[in-house]
Order: structure tokens, then sequence, then C-alpha cells
């Protein structure tokens, strides 16, 4: 019969924790949260020898286990709480083979608690070129545990973790560090007073600066007879603790492992100069910004054409193979189209996800991190709110989470407001959309005017965090700041499986939590654009016929007719054609391009006065002076339940009604506005992806403002400032450009 | 036949309003329970705990 049993999988930041656990659990892995708490909870399963089964949890990093954070309180509360159903059998700490001295300061202290623990040291393809030599048998005898040597980047050591785990029976739980040395009058107390109970873990309890426990807490405070020491005394205490720690690691090292500093040095820190350099540094940053944009435009727009005429296809299939009817609309005009919205901004999110993932795999991005410090700190924001804002071009919701690192509340707080500036994913669709739409399509420098105004977008969102960072900052007065510390991990070759991991997540994450809300919105919007209640709608197939029959086709109808027998002519005496039968061909063409404009016409009159027709007529006044029509002020207003519905709403609004097979771009450039010109101009364009670049339009942001800072004003003002300012934003950009 | 697809059509319309509405209206309280979280992030005036 298998067994199963419970491993946590820890270690510090950029250990390759997350490879390990990729490797050990394959595809048997959910990603979720811990109850209660916005912390990502990462667990899988993995098939052990001997018939076991284990329940792996990648547990958040963390230096050591005293605690700054939640997500490392987290990691102490589950090594303390023997009753948590999630409580190891075995700890499994992952350690870097480079950074091993600091690593195993967290593999002592888990040792400590008594609970059975295996050292992997990862990276172990390193240690030639670092000049890095360890004899495992003999630090297995000091740290008394088992080694395993992996390498994740060329797949070796896995089933060596394997096995140690599945023989974890014959660990030893002894501690690596007697705790009574720290101070052994006052931890003889202790025992005294709470015999039963482990020594090490009582420490822990009495030590952490965060009330993680309160109940564990309050029940040594309550004992009378025990009296804990002032917070002084306790931080001198566990000075002592640090001090006692690395001598025991010094003295095991000193013995085990050697380094070869001549044959280590060179790359990394030549590299670093000029990464983190004050102006070569910034300028490689825009240079690698600038071929990101350049390469998400170029390398998506094939995929992109195919998705979306394949979408029109299947539209147009299901039209004339189901029987007519509004069922088939709602799946030709509402659902296929909804989904298209969403299905076509696929390529670009992966290829973006797909740089930021290379970049973080790299070890880049810890550098950038390090270098926009430089220039934030002016601004008043910590250099961890960089986090937040860089996860904020992924989405807002984990970047508001992501704050939860920064230790002063104030900061914290600033960063939560500020975060939704920067770009997010839902932006990008209504991004790209336009700038095909409005922006030319010539280059400079061999730089595509197109790719240079979606880099310029993400720089004004970055731009206004941190110009609003500054104003919050001198309005809340921010009296303390809290310590700067990144790490700078060794540059690496991404690892292609956690890229392609990374981006698989993210783009399904985009597809499966923002398509499901598009989804439902096309289709309600599909049936507010398909019926009505007044008069004009119910007869609108009369007053367009006698309309028409009075007035002729209206100018649109007109120069669409014309457009279309032009091409036709061109692309028929290209190929060589007589005039004669161009001519011939011209008149049955026109009957049947009348038919259309005539039906076009009547859809267009019914949508006008649907429900959505009327409700965004009674909406236009406001849109109007940014140079909206009454249909974008539609997508608009549905875009504050989330932005990404924007392109999504356009598709449905213009499909409703159409019979043609055309795509969502060749719809939005041939509408025009009352003057007869394009509505989607450079003016309108402009101020459109502006509004959208300032306003707050996502309820789930907002819902984790307000989690995140237990009240409603700050979601409230959130909302309030940045839609305020973004109208005013994209009204003074319409009125000059116009 | 112009029945059932009305029929179709309003079953798939109320499903989408019902989406709509617990993702945007209902509050989280009301599906998830009332559950305080018991956990802080470390500051008295955070209002995480």
């Amino acid at each position: 019969m298998s067994k199963n049993i419970n491993v946590a999988l820890i270690g510090n930041p950029n250990t390759g924790k997350t490879s390990v656990f990729n490797q050990l659990t394959g595809l048997k892995q959910k990603v979720g949260n811990y109850p209660g708490i916005t912390v990502e909870k990462k667990e899988g399963i993995c098939k052990l020898p001997r018939g076991v089964k284990a329940h792996i949890l990648d547990l958040p990093g963390t230096y050591s286990l005293n605690t700054t954070s939640l997500d490392e309180s987290l990691v102490v509360e589950l090594l303390l709480n023997k009753n948590d159903k999630d409580y190891p059998d075995v700890a499994v700490v992952i350690s870097d083979v480079e950074n091993l001295k600091r690593n195993l300061f967290l593999f002592t202290q888990i040792k400590d608690l008594k609970i059975p623990a295996i050292l992997v040291i990862n990276m172990a393809d390193r240690m030639s070129r670092k000049g890095i030599s360890m004899d495992i048998e003999a630090m297995e005898k000091k740290l008394d545990t088992k080694i395993a040597l992996v390498s994740t980047r060329k797949r070796q050591g896995i089933e060596r973790i394997k096995e140690l785990i599945a023989d974890y029976k014959n660990l030893s739980s002894a501690p690596n560090v007697d705790a009574k040395r720290i101070s052994p009058e006052y931890f003889e107390r202790l025992q005294k007073t709470f015999p039963n109970e482990d020594l090490y873990k009582l420490w822990l309890v009495i030590t952490q600066d965060v009330n993680f426990m309160p109940i564990e807490k309050k029940r040594i405070e309550d004992v009378t007879s025990f009296t804990t020491k002032s917070k002084e005394e306790l931080k001198k205490l566990q000075h002592k603790e640090t001090v006692l720690r690395y001598q025991f690691i010094n003295n095991t090292l000193k013995e085990t492992y050697k380094v070869d500093f001549l044959a280590a040095k060179g790359f990394r820190a030549s590299l670093d100069k000029i990464l983190t350099h004050k102006i070569f540094g910034y300028l490689i940053f825009f240079v690698i910004l600038l071929t990101i944009f350049q390469a998400i435009f170029d390398w998506s727009s094939y995929p992109m054409d195919f998705i979306d005429e394949q979408f029109a296809l299947a539209s147009e299939w299901i039209k004339n193979t189901l029987p007519p009817g509004v069922f088939t609309d709602l799946l030709a005009e509402g659902i296929i189209a909804g989904i298209g919205g969403i299905v076509i901004f696929i390529p670009q999110i992966a290829f973006l996800f797909l740089f930021i993932s290379l970049l973080e795999e790299s070890g880049y991005m810890s550098r950038v991190v390090f270098l926009m410090d430089r220039l934030m700190r002016p601004f008043g924001l910590s250099g961890k709110s960089i986090v937040p804002l860089i996860s904020g071009t992924a989405c807002a919701i984990p970047a508001v989470m992501a704050t939860r690192t920064i230790e002063n509340w104030k900061e914290r707080l600033i960063t939560i407001l500020v975060t939704p500036f920067t770009t997010c994913s839902a932006r990008l669709p209504v991004y790209l959309i336009l700038i095909a739409l409005v922006i030319p399509k010539g280059t400079i420098l061999g730089l595509s005017y197109q790719a240079l105004t979606l880099m310029l977008l993400y720089l004004i969102g970055f731009g206004m965090a941190i110009f609003s960072a500054m104003i919050l900052n001198k309005i809340l007065k921010i009296k303390s700041r809290s310590l700067f510390m990144v790490e700078m991990p060794t540059y690496r070759l991404p690892l292609l499986k956690n890229v392609a991991y990374t981006v698989l997540e993210k783009t399904k994450s985009f597809v499966f939590g923002a398509g499901k809300i598009i989804l439902a919105i096309s289709i309600v919007l599909w049936f507010l654009g398909s019926n009505g209640y007044s008069e004009d709608f119910k007869n609108a197939e009369q007053i367009v016929n006698d309309r028409i029959e009075q007035e002729g086709l209206s100018t649109y109808s007109k120069n669409y007719i014309q457009n279309n027998i032009d091409a036709y002519r061109e692309n028929a005496l290209a190929e060589g054609i007589t005039p004669e039968v161009i001519q011939d061909s011209i008149q049955s063409m026109t009957h049947d391009l009348r038919e259309r404009a005539e039906a076009q016409e009547i859809a267009s009159y019914k949508l006008e006065h649907s429900y959505i027709g009327q409700a965004g007529k009674a909406f236009e006044p406001v849109v109007k002076p940014l140079g909206y029509d009454w249909k974008i002020g539609i997508a608009v207003l549905t875009s504050f339940a989330a932005r990404e519905v924007f392109v999504g709403t356009l598709a449905t609004i213009y499909s409703v009604g159409s019979d043609e097979e055309e795509t969502i771009k060749t719809r939005m450039a041939a509408e025009l506005d009352s003057s007869g010109r394009p509505l989607f101009n450079l003016a309108s364009g402009i101020s459109l992806m502006l509004f959208y670049a300032f306003a707050m339009q996502c309820m789930s942001t907002l819902a984790i403002v307000k989690r995140e800072t237990n009240s409603w004003k700050w979601p409230l003002f959130q909302l309030g400032f940045m839609s305020v300012f973004a109208y005013l934003v994209a009204l003074l950009a319409y009125q000059i450009l116009i | 036949m112009e029945t059932v697809q009305h029929i179709l059509v309003y079953l798939i319309l109320g499903m989408a309003v019902a989406y709509l509405v617990y993702k945007f209206l209902l509050p989280k309280s009301l599906i998830h329970g009332s559950k305080k979280n018991s956990k802080g992030c470390g500051q008295d005036n955070c209002g995480c705990s």
C-alpha cells in the first residue's frame, strides 16, 4: 500500500527552489493561496521509490526563521505547528552552491526544530567554473544530515533527492546548535517552565517580531513563574544566536568547502559593473525595453492576424451552417466575437511574459531593481516598492499583494495606491488595437513608431506612478524608511522549462481569469445590442427602407460600395481581365453590395435604438468632448469592470447584425464620425490610450486594495482620483490634437 | 425551433448575468463565509490582521 508523506521545500530566495519543485512534481502541481491570506501556495505530488507518495509544498523563500514579512512568518508558523495538516515529515532545504554559508543559516535553524532535514546543494554545474570543491561525505557528518548535490539546469541529482525523501526515517533529528548555549540560565528556566516543549521552538515564539502566533505567545507570557526578558535583552541573545550559528557553519565549511578564488574571478563582477552603471546601466535597460516592445509588435502580428481571420471564418461558418435564429446570432455575434476578443491577444501576452521571465531567470531583473532603486529614492519610494511596480506590468492584483513585503505601512500604502498606474497586461490589448489603428507604420532608426508608442505608454504609466508617489509622500508625510536589500543572483542561462511554465501560467490566467468576465460581458452586451423597447427599434427595417427610398444611401454606404468596386477593378485590371467583362461584373456586384449596405444600415439603426444604444446615447455627452461616440462610450463604461473588456465590447457591438466576414480591426477602421472622418483617428486614439493609461478600471484591483487596506476609503480615493485625472488628460490630448 | 433558440439564449444570458453578479456584486463574505483572518503582517495599523 502506498504511503503519503508531507515534504516542505524551504530555502533562501534565488536558490532554484521552484526549479527543484517543478522537477519533482512535473505537471502534478496546483497553485492557490494560503487560507485567509494572499500568499501564494504551491503544492504538488511526487512519486518516490518504494511506493511512497510525497505531497510537496513549495514554501515562500526566506533567509532565516527570524521573520520580517508575512511570507516568512508563514514558513515559521508551519514549521512550529505540528497540528497543521501540511506540517512536514521531512524538510528539504534548498541551497545554492555559491552561497552555501548564508544558506546554511536557515538549514541549521530548521534542523534545530528537530524536523528531519535534507540539504540540497543546487547549481552544482557551476562548481568547476567557480573553482569550488566540496567533501560531501564530511559535510554530511558535520551537519548530521544527508546531502543531495543537484543541478536542476542539467536535471542531475533529482533522483537522489527522491531517494533521500523516501528514506527520511533514517535522518537524524538532532539539532546542529544547542539552544542552551545562547543563554544557559535563561533556557534552563524556560525548559523548567515548559518541560514538554521544544526549547528552540519556544525561543522562536518568544523572539519573533511579527504577531503570527498570538495564542502561543500569550501562553508563554501568561505563565507567571516565567518572565520573558526585555526586548533589548532578547535582541542581544538573538545576536548571540547568530554568532553561534555562524561559528558552527564556519567550522563545518572550513574543512569541507573550498573555493579557488583565482579560478572564480572575472565575468560576474565585470558584467555587474556595466549593467548597474550610472549611465550605461540605464541605457542598456532602455535598449532591452525597446527590443522587447519591437518584438512584441513584429513577431506577434502573424499569429494575431491568423487568429483574427479564423474567428471571422468561424462566425461566418456558424451563420451559414446552423438554422437561422437568435441562438445562432448569439453564437456568431456574441460568443465567437467575445472569445475572439480574448484569444487574439494570447501571442502578445505570451511574448511579454516570455521576455519578463527571461530577464528574471537570467538574474538581470535583480540588477534592474537595484538600478531603479537609485532612481526612485528621491521620489520617496522604498526600494522594495519596485518589485510590486514591476509585477504590476503583469497584473495589479498580485502586485498589490506583493507589497506585503514592505514593512513600513506608509510606504506600503503609497505603493498600493500607485501600482495600478503601471501598465498591466489588461491594458495591452487596448493599446495594441488602438496603436495599430491610429499610429502610422513608419520607422525611425529601424524602430517602428508603433513599438515606440507602446513603450512610451509603459513609461508614462511608470512615470505617473512615481510622480503620484512623490505627491502622496508629501501628503502622507512619511517619517521612516525601510532598509532596501536586494540579492544579486549569479547570471545564468534561463532554464527553458521554467520560462515555459511562467509563460503558460500567466497566459492561462489571462485567458481563464479575464476571459470568463469578457465572455459574460460580451453575451450581456450582445443581448442588449440585439433587443430594444422603442418603436424605432421594432420598426427599424421600415424606417430605414423609407429613408433610403427618399434620401438614398448614407455617405458611409456609398463610400463602402465605391471602395469595393474600385478595389475589384484594380485587381481585375492587374489580372488582365477585359474592361467589358469588368463592367458586367461590376453591375452584378453593385446590386449585391447595395443589398449588403442596406442590411448594414438597418443593423446600425437597430443598434442605435437598442437597449445598449439608448444607454450609450445617454452617456455620449460625457465622452463626446474626448472624441468618442456612444459605441466607444459603452466600451469605456463596461471597461470599469475590467479594462480588457474594451476590445471584446467593441467587437461585440460592431458584430451585432453584421453579415460580413470582417476582422475586429477592419470594422473599427471603417467607423466614421458625424463629419465622415475615421472615428479612430490620431486625436481620439491618443485620447483613448491616455484615458486607459490613467483610469482605474479594474473592480478586482479595487477589491484587493480594500482588502489590503481594510478600508473603502483608499480604493474609492484611487477610483475617483485616477478616473478624474484620466478624463482631464484625455480631454486635453484630444482638444490639442484635433 | 425558434422557441428552443429563445430558451437557449435566455439560459446563456442568465448564466452570464449570474456569473457577473457573483464576480462583482456579491459580497465576498457571502461566498466564502465571514471567517476572520487572524494573520497580520506585523504592522499595528496596516489593517491586514
